[in-house]
């Protein structure tokens, strides 16, 4: 095929890329990273984590005013919430919505009480509810109970509100609430649409801080919700500044290195075809593309511009470009086959996120290569040569040479370091899933602090029931709510929340309604009740005339809550889930968790999760997983080289270097306090990936002396290169991006080093 | 003469006018202060409920103790002893089966009652103004505060706190409920 029609496949390719790039969905979802859940309590967890009532809190506070300016503007604030419609709901302490949920539960006292049942209405009961009542008339909170007396002597109204009640609230100051020190006042809100709808909760955002200009006061704002929010600004941020910055850093570098800017300009061809190829090909291949994958542009610039630079720096002056790559290739061949080897056990992973990554290193290096093979020793000056090498070279030929003499100190250091990690073993990996959380350690702890001070559910123990029907899913809702207050009793939990408190199921209403007596009986058995008591007569009517409008009542269904905070509650207590219904119940202040499992032992359907027991059994089971592909990968790697030097001694020459680089990366960032997550495993990857480039060539038998210094040069500039595409990662606030920074930034190096200390051929020829 | 007469005139408007400007100087913050002077107080009560619920009121009795400036205490005795103790900002109250302790700021309309009787005993106008217009009838020797809750959320409980007094000591303590209740307390104190 002639040059023209190579070249101009090349640009078609490109075009095709962009227009498919154009036309690309990119998400920033981060259940990508969430890993795909085969367990029914898992998808629980998942869908919980990502639409669940918990993913739709905002946790607010306002700093830095007088308390009583602080509570103004929290009243305004919640003010403000309540009358957008992206907010379901803005708490602040005021007693607003507590009105409507006590008129709520007024209305239907008599099927909601559970203390509704047949012997509560006997004669002998309802002279012990009188008398309690007597004695409550007295009492300082007497004028309290004289306003609902008439209608409700046996106390329903009092039952429901205290159970309400029982949750943990914050203390109030001018009205609102406040953080136990008086200085941040408090606001949680709950937006209509889910967490995993990042547009909805940057608009959410935007209306809590238009609502509250900067210069009033400050805000503290959190949640899960604003965490997405956040952190796809920080990914795209983050990707599109240190892709610049690393782009600008290495053509810099370049530039000074070929002293020509079309040749800069080609060396970054492959790299950049690759990114669009890599791009292009996630999309095709998942349908979106991840914010975090677009993160790895810049990991790719570090290998990709290598494979230009390998091919401009050790042309000798004398070649022609297209016999100094057919000296090149055999073992640029080897390495991109040994990079492809390491990142295909990246496209097994459950992480829909990581096999993106797999994915898009793969095809981007391919491409990467294959355009440094067809395009540029055909658009290269024929004469070019890069002017500065026989300086350098000679100098890296010294060094190297003095490389091997420290071999000793670095088998000793490798060595202990492989003994550091033997014995840390288990702890060397991180098994908590908060660890590819992309929110910064401090923001976690604001949001926890909030949290703690607004007694917001931080959701850790939770039953979830599932049954065919929403009324099934009720019914077993209380079952289980009957076996918990046992486990109450014995001291097991301090208490838990159930859509069946708000909604009980038909059934249970109905026996509500049939334990209220008729009208004339209940009448009669009144009267024998309050013989001898000082009531003024007829003061019961209400009560009368209330039970008899709630035995004929309708059972009441979800639309009998609209407008009360409680059907927020039950919509995101009560969900249809596949094949039927869930109910969750939340758990409060679980101290004795087996007892609780006991007690729901014989349940059908029903489970008590740990959520964070489980979703970091989740992360463990996944981190292993990911070990043992890379661990596959690996084998491939050991397996290609074997098949492509074969011989052994050549083999472990190549493999020495990266081996010691990946246990010496490890230990360093182990000892720097890093606990290690999947994605320093990724890291470790890009360092095989990248170092083998490098021990191939110090593998290769160089030709003279000349031609070994031009290797080292473009080995040095290679290396050079990559430690500034991923040490500028390093800098990321994305604890994703920052950890893959560190690892591939230190590895490249050490592998580099290993490579020139453990060489056979560093002795002059 | 004229002249002498005008003096004598103005002499005499001058002598009545003395005590009768002294009568009007007392005021909210002389009654403020002299209670403010009062370290601690004992006494009995007797509390008649006029419940619309009943046919007839109920009778309460027992002690009060205050200590200034935030110690209030109110033992009943009849017909059944329970006893609500108010220190800081804790309220508690405590019966044969129970107790329990509220810390005020949770609850704004119990804070806005507990304070027209403890924030009269301590003399502190600027508390009373926060929940109620204060207003004062009446001469030091016997007086009439009338508290109208400023609040919206105590107005739906409590209507108006009428109390009467003699210079430094709390006579009668009137509370007329917003759902139509009544109470009345009067205080003497204790023999002791």
């Amino acid at each position: 095929m002639s040059s023209r029609w190579i070249i101009a496949a090349w640009l078609a390719g490109i075009l095709a890329c962009a227009a498919l790039i154009s036309q690309t969905r990119f998400t920033n979802d981060l259940s990508a990273f969430l890993p795909r859940a085969p367990t029914a309590e898992q998808r629980v967890l998942v869908e919980q984590l990502r639409e669940g009532v918990v993913s739709r809190l905002v946790l607010i506070g306002i700093e830095g005013r007088a308390s009583a300016e602080l509570a103004a503007i929290s009243q305004r604030l919640a003010a403000a919430l309540r009358a957008d419609a992206g907010f379901a709901s803005a708490d602040n302490g005021e007693p607003l919505a507590f009105s409507r949920d006590r008129e709520f539960l007024w209305r239907h006292r008599y099927l909601l009480s559970p203390g509704v049942a047949p012997e509560r209405f006997s004669a002998a009961a309802l002279r012990q509810s009188l008398e309690e009542d007597l004695e409550l008339l007295a009492s300082p909170a007497g004028m309290l109970v004289s306003r609902t007396l008439a209608a409700d002597p046996s106390g329903e109204l009092m039952r429901l509100v205290e159970q309400l009640g029982a949750q943990a609230r914050p203390a109030t100051q001018h009205g609102v609430w406040f953080s136990p020190d008086g200085k941040r006042a408090l606001l949680v809100a709950q937006t209509r649409a889910s967490g995993a709808d990042i547009d909805a909760q940057e608009r959410a955002l935007a209306a809590i801080h238009a609502a509250v200009p900067e210069t009033e006061a400050r805000l503290l704002v959190t949640g899960p919700g604003v965490f997405s929010v956040m952190s796809r600004s920080r990914i795209k941020g983050d990707a599109w500044r240190l892709s610049v910055i690393a782009t600008l850093l290495i053509a810099a570098m370049l530039l000074a290195l070929y002293r020509s800017v079309r040749v800069l300009g080609l060396g970054l061809a492959p790299v950049a075809s690759g990114a669009l190829a890599g791009i292009a090909a996630v999309s095709l291949g998942f349908g979106s593309v991840h914010g975090i994958t677009l993160g790895f542009g810049v990991t790719l610039i570090g290998e990709g511009v290598d494979y230009a630079i390998y091919l401009f720096t050790q042309k000798p002056p004398d070649s022609t470009p297209q016999a100094a790559f057919e000296r090149l290739w055999p073992t640029l061949r080897l390495g991109v086959l040994t990079s492809v080897c390491g990142f295909s056990a990246m496209l097994f992973s459950g992480f829909t996120g990581l096999a993106q990554l797999g994915l898009f290193s793969i095809v981007g290096l391919i491409v990467a290569a294959g355009v440094t093979r067809a395009v540029l020793p055909r658009l290269m000056p024929a004469d070019f040569s890069v002017p500065a090498v026989d300086a350098f070279a000679r100098r890296a030929l010294a060094v190297v040479r003095a490389a091997p003499r420290l071999a000793p100190a670095v088998l000793v250091a490798v060595a202990t370091a492989a003994v550091f990690l033997a014995l840390k073993q288990g702890a060397l990996w991180t098994g908590d899933l908060a660890s590819l959380s992309p929110i910064p350690a401090a923001e976690q702890r604001l949001d926890q602090q909030l949290r703690r001070q607004l007694g917001a559910p931080d959701i850790r123990h939770l039953v979830v029931v599932h049954a065919p029907s929403e009324e099934a899913a009720l019914q077993a809702a209380e079952h289980a709510g009957a076996r918990l207050q046992d486990a109450m009793r014995e001291g097991a939990l301090a208490g838990f929340d159930s859509p069946a408190l708000h909604l009980p199921s038909r059934q249970t209403q109905l026996a509500r309604q049939a334990a209220l007596p008729p009208p004339e009986a209940l009448g009669a058995r009144l009267g024998e009740a309050a013989k001898g008591m000082p009531f003024r007569p007829g003061l019961f009517e209400p009560f009368l005339k209330d039970v008899a409008a709630a035995r004929s009542m309708l059972p009441m269904d979800r639309s009998a809550l609209e407008g009360s905070s409680l059907a927020l509650k039950v919509d995101s207590l009560l969900v249809r889930s596949e094949g039927g219904w869930s109910a969750m119940l939340p758990l409060r202040g679980v101290s004795d968790a087996a007892t609780v499992t006991r007690e729901l032992g014989s349940l059908p359907d029903t489970v008590l999760l740990d959520l964070k027991r489980e979703s970091d059994a989740l992360y463990r089971s996944y981190l292993s997983e990911a070990l043992h592909y890379a661990l596959a990968g690996a084998a491939a790697i050991v397996l290609l080289l074997c098949a492509s030097l074969r011989a052994p001694r050549r083999v472990f020459a190549v493999l020495a270097p990266l081996a010691a680089a990946v246990i010496a990366t490890a230990a360093l960032l182990s000892v720097l306090g890093q606990s290690l997550s999947i994605f320093h495993l990724v890291g470790l990857l890009l360092v095989v990936a990248v170092g083998s480039n490098y021990s191939l060539f110090f593998d290769r038998v160089a030709r003279s002396d000349e031609e070994r210094g031009r290797t080292l040069v473009s080995l040095f500039f290679a290396s050079v290169s990559t430690v500034i595409g991923f040490g500028v990662l390093a800098f990321s606030r994305v604890p994703v991006l920052h950890a893959i920074g560190a690892t591939v930034g230190a590895g490249a190096i050490l592998a580099l080093i290993f490579s020139a200390v453990f060489s056979r051929h560093a002795r002059p020829l | 003469m004229t002249t002498g007469v005008s003096a004598l005139i103005i002499a005499l408007a001058l002598s009545h006018a003395a005590p009768a400007q002294s009568e009007v100087r007392w005021g909210l913050p002389e009654l403020m202060q002299e209670l403010r002077a009062v370290k601690s107080a004992h006494g009995r009560f007797v509390e008649r409920k006029y419940l619309a619920a009943l046919s007839a009121p109920l009778e309460l009795s027992g002690t009060l103790a205050y200590t200034a400036p935030g110690r209030l205490e109110k033992r009943t005795l009849q017909p059944r002893a329970e006893r609500l103790l108010l220190e800081g900002n804790t309220l508690t109250l405590e019966d044969q089966k129970r107790r329990r302790s509220y810390a005020l700021e949770q609850h704004p309309p119990i804070w806005a009652f507990v304070e027209s009787i403890r924030s009269t005993l301590a003399g502190d106008l600027e508390t009373l103004n926060r929940f109620y217009d204060v207003r004062l009838e009446g001469e030091r020797s016997a007086w009439r505060l009338t508290l109208r809750p400023s609040e919206p959320s105590m107005q739906s409980m409590v209507s108006e706190i009428r109390i009467g007094g003699r210079g430094a000591w709390l006579e009668a303590i009137e509370v007329l409920d917003a759902g139509g209740d009544r109470s009345v307390m009067t205080i003497t104190r204790d023999a002791s």
